[in-house]
């Protein structure tokens, strides 16, 4: 099954700093991708080469079997929604319209009905909308676009807990009738976390992780009692942070628990508590952070 | 069904815990042999989760036989279901239950015969008990 | 539709920058020159305004903001740097022919009704439009051009190098024509310099616009190649 995108050792430097460094990654068709990692971390400019819209310092990228660069026939097929759009003095029903005349697969329905449901006034000029509003229509043409590769970066800033919870609904619902490849960057993982098939996770411009979203998920839990019972559980078992406080530990394992560990750790008297997706994510960075400090 | 109250536990993966859900519904009679189950697009929507991640999660019970698919119709309860996915939870109750709750009447110095006549004291005063 | 018909629509999807903007300010100096020029008597021989210069400059505008204002969407619309840069040409020829043929109408009335009635030179401007129709037409074609693009280099080069780029870009332009300036009087070739644009004419002038404005357009190409937003 070839990837619907790409990308081989790609990095992007800067004058003082690299945002991207040896990123290689293929991003399934048909498939809801979550780009994880906090701010700063390359997200965006991991999502800008993609889009053609930055360029790469090293590497290549392909979109749809193709280098997007300067490339009309796959950039048809690409919809890009970045956080931080800049429109033009239009007022939305002309920002709508113009998006509809440049994506082959546009659904005017849709935009119309997604209009309606983050409550958006067609005549009022794009410049007088709130943050939030403008992340909306972002997110409308996003949608309705139902491009081939749709690039989602963290498109729903401003936009309050409500209307993400709509926004994520739509994606969902019209993904479901009209599957697509979609990459998703947030840092709002826990919002997310059902949603996604596949996680990657990238940290200071390199990937972390690269997995699909049920491996990922469970990896790690917390186990939590006295010391001496909580040391006998994790024996053999990969540690990642160890906290105690009198004779009571807290311990973090990795590796997966099965039944039969759940059963053992009931039995003494532990309380286990698995690892969210967000609180894994968090984790891993954290430990990356440390270990390139003592490096 | 799940409604909106339930929390996914975050340990197993997804798709298990769709699948003992379905699972569920059939052990307790909700979902009756011959029903049709929801679609994995009708699940992703509803429980707002990836539909592969459900389609992943019916693939399981088809699997174990306790859903059958009917081409251009959709998926049904198999026959049987029912008596199949009660008789292996007995089993799995046995080791989840019995066998730690014998485990710990060892250690409070109870045998066997106490035991029984605890369940029998404790049933009785359930039964008895309000609603 | 064709991508680059498609592009030049999407400049056009704001109407009133486009025609309204340009054309009303152009009504609004002309209503009042023709104000003053009734209420100021007449008996100058000379009616000569410049006024229609702002058409121009509007040009330049409206070519800075086809790049600062329009284009970051133009990227999300999925349009390569190549494709906005030819539709957004292939729009602005159309703009200059259609308000160059306008100019000229304008001129031809003003030269019947003999200044409007009051020797008013307004679409008539001293050697540059002031001979025939159709060479009226191409100047004030290539004057446009040429403003418009000025203005979309001057916005890609803010784009990628912003202000300061500006600023070296105008910074270079000055010192290019001193070099030559300098280079004129050490060789003494100033009155060569002089005769021959004595002798150019309006139509030769004109060829050295469009020439300007070749240098325009691939410079801004240049320039757009490796422009982000």
């Amino acid at each position: 099954m070839t990837p619907t995108i790409s990308v081989t050792q790609l990095g992007r430097t800067y004058k003082d700093h690299a945002a991207l460094a040896d990123v290689t990654l293929d991003i399934a068709p048909n498939a809801i991708t979550g780009l994880l990692g906090r701010n700063g971390a390359g997200k965006s400019t991991l999502m800008r080469i993609i889009a053609a819209q930055e360029f790469a310092s090293s590497g290549t990228v392909r979109v749809l079997g193709e280098d997007p660069m300067e490339n009309d026939r796959i950039l048809r097929r690409i919809t890009f929604v970045r956080e931080d759009q800049i429109f033009p003095d239009f007022k939305v029903r002309h920002v709508i319209r113009a998006a509809s005349w440049f994506h082959p697969n546009w659904s005017e329905e849709l935009a119309q009905t997604l209009l309606a449901d983050f409550e958006l006034p067609p005549n009022r000029p794009m410049k007088k909308l709130s943050r939030g509003m403008r992340s909306a229509v972002g997110i409308v043409i996003g949608l309705a676009a139902r491009a081939e590769v749709t690039l989602l970066d963290e498109p729903y800033a401003g936009l309050d807990a409500v209307a993400r919870q709509i926004f994520y609904d739509r994606l969902l619902a019209d993904y479901v009738e009209h599957p697509r490849t979609v990459l998703l960057s947030t840092h709002l993982i826990d919002e997310v976390a059902d949603l996604l098939e596949h996680v990657v996770m990238i940290d200071h411009g390199r990937i972390l992780i690269d997995a699909p979203a049920d491996t990922v998920r469970g990896q790690a839990a917390t186990i939590g009692g006295p010391a001496d019972a909580v040391e006998r559980f994790v024996a053999g078992r990969p540690i990642l942070h160890r906290r105690t406080m009198a004779s009571v530990s807290s311990v973090v394992v990795g590796g997966g628990l099965l039944d039969q560990d759940y059963r053992q750790a009931r039995d003494l008297h532990l309380t286990v508590q698995p690892l969210s997706l967000q609180e894994l994510i968090v984790h891993t960075s954290e430990t990356t952070t440390e270990a390139r400090k003592s490096a | 069904m799940r409604n909106e109250t339930t929390v996914l536990d975050d340990g197993t993966p997804l798709f298990l815990q769709i699948g003992a859900q379905l699972a569920d519904d059939i052990a307790d009679g909700t979902l009756a042999e011959g029903d049709r189950v929801p679609s994995s697009n009708e699940f992703a929507a509803f429980y707002r989760i990836n539909p592969a991640t459900a389609a992943k999660g019916i693939n399981v019970l088809i699997d174990d036989g306790l859903l059958e698919k009917r081409r251009g119709i959709g998926m049904f309860v198999a026959s049987g279901a029912r008596e199949r996915l009660l008789a292996e939870r007995r089993q799995r109750f046995a080791q989840q239950y019995i066998e730690p709750m014998l485990a710990e009447a060892k250690r409070l110095d109870m045998d066997v015969e106490l035991l029984v006549s605890l369940l029998h004291d404790t049933s009785k005063r359930n039964g008895d008990g309000d609603r | 539709m064709n991508t680059y018909l498609k592009v030049a629509r999407y400049h056009l999807v704001n109407r009133v920058q486009y025609t309204l903007l340009p054309l009303g300010w152009l009504a609004f100096a002309f209503a009042v020159c023709v104000v003053i020029f009734t209420i100021v008597d007449p008996s100058t021989k000379n009616g000569h305004v410049g006024a229609l210069a702002s058409i121009f400059f509007i040009f330049l505008a409206l070519g800075v903001q086809s790049v600062v204002q329009l284009l970051p969407f133009g990227f999300a619309l999925g349009l390569s740097r190549r494709t906005y840069y030819l539709g957004t040409v292939l729009l602005v020829t159309g703009l200059s022919v259609t308000y160059g043929l306008l100019i000229t109408i304008m001129q031809e009335i003003e030269r019947a009704t003999g200044g409007w009635g009051g020797h008013l030179s307004f679409f008539r401007v001293p050697y540059i439009l002031n001979g025939a129709w159709y060479l009226t037409w191409l100047t004030a074609f290539m004057g446009l051009l040429f403003f418009f693009l000025l203005g979309m280099w001057c916005g890609l080069i803010y784009r990628r190098w912003n202000l300061i780029g500006v600023f070296g870009f105008a910074a270079t332009v000055i010192t290019v024509a001193l070099a030559g300036a300098l280079s004129i009087t050490w060789t003494h070739t100033w009155s060569g310099f002089d005769h021959f644009f004595r002798a150019l004419s309006a139509t030769g002038l004109t060829g050295m616009i469009a020439a300007l404005a070749l240098v325009l357009l691939t410079g801004g190409a240049g320039t757009m190649r490796r422009v982000t937003v």
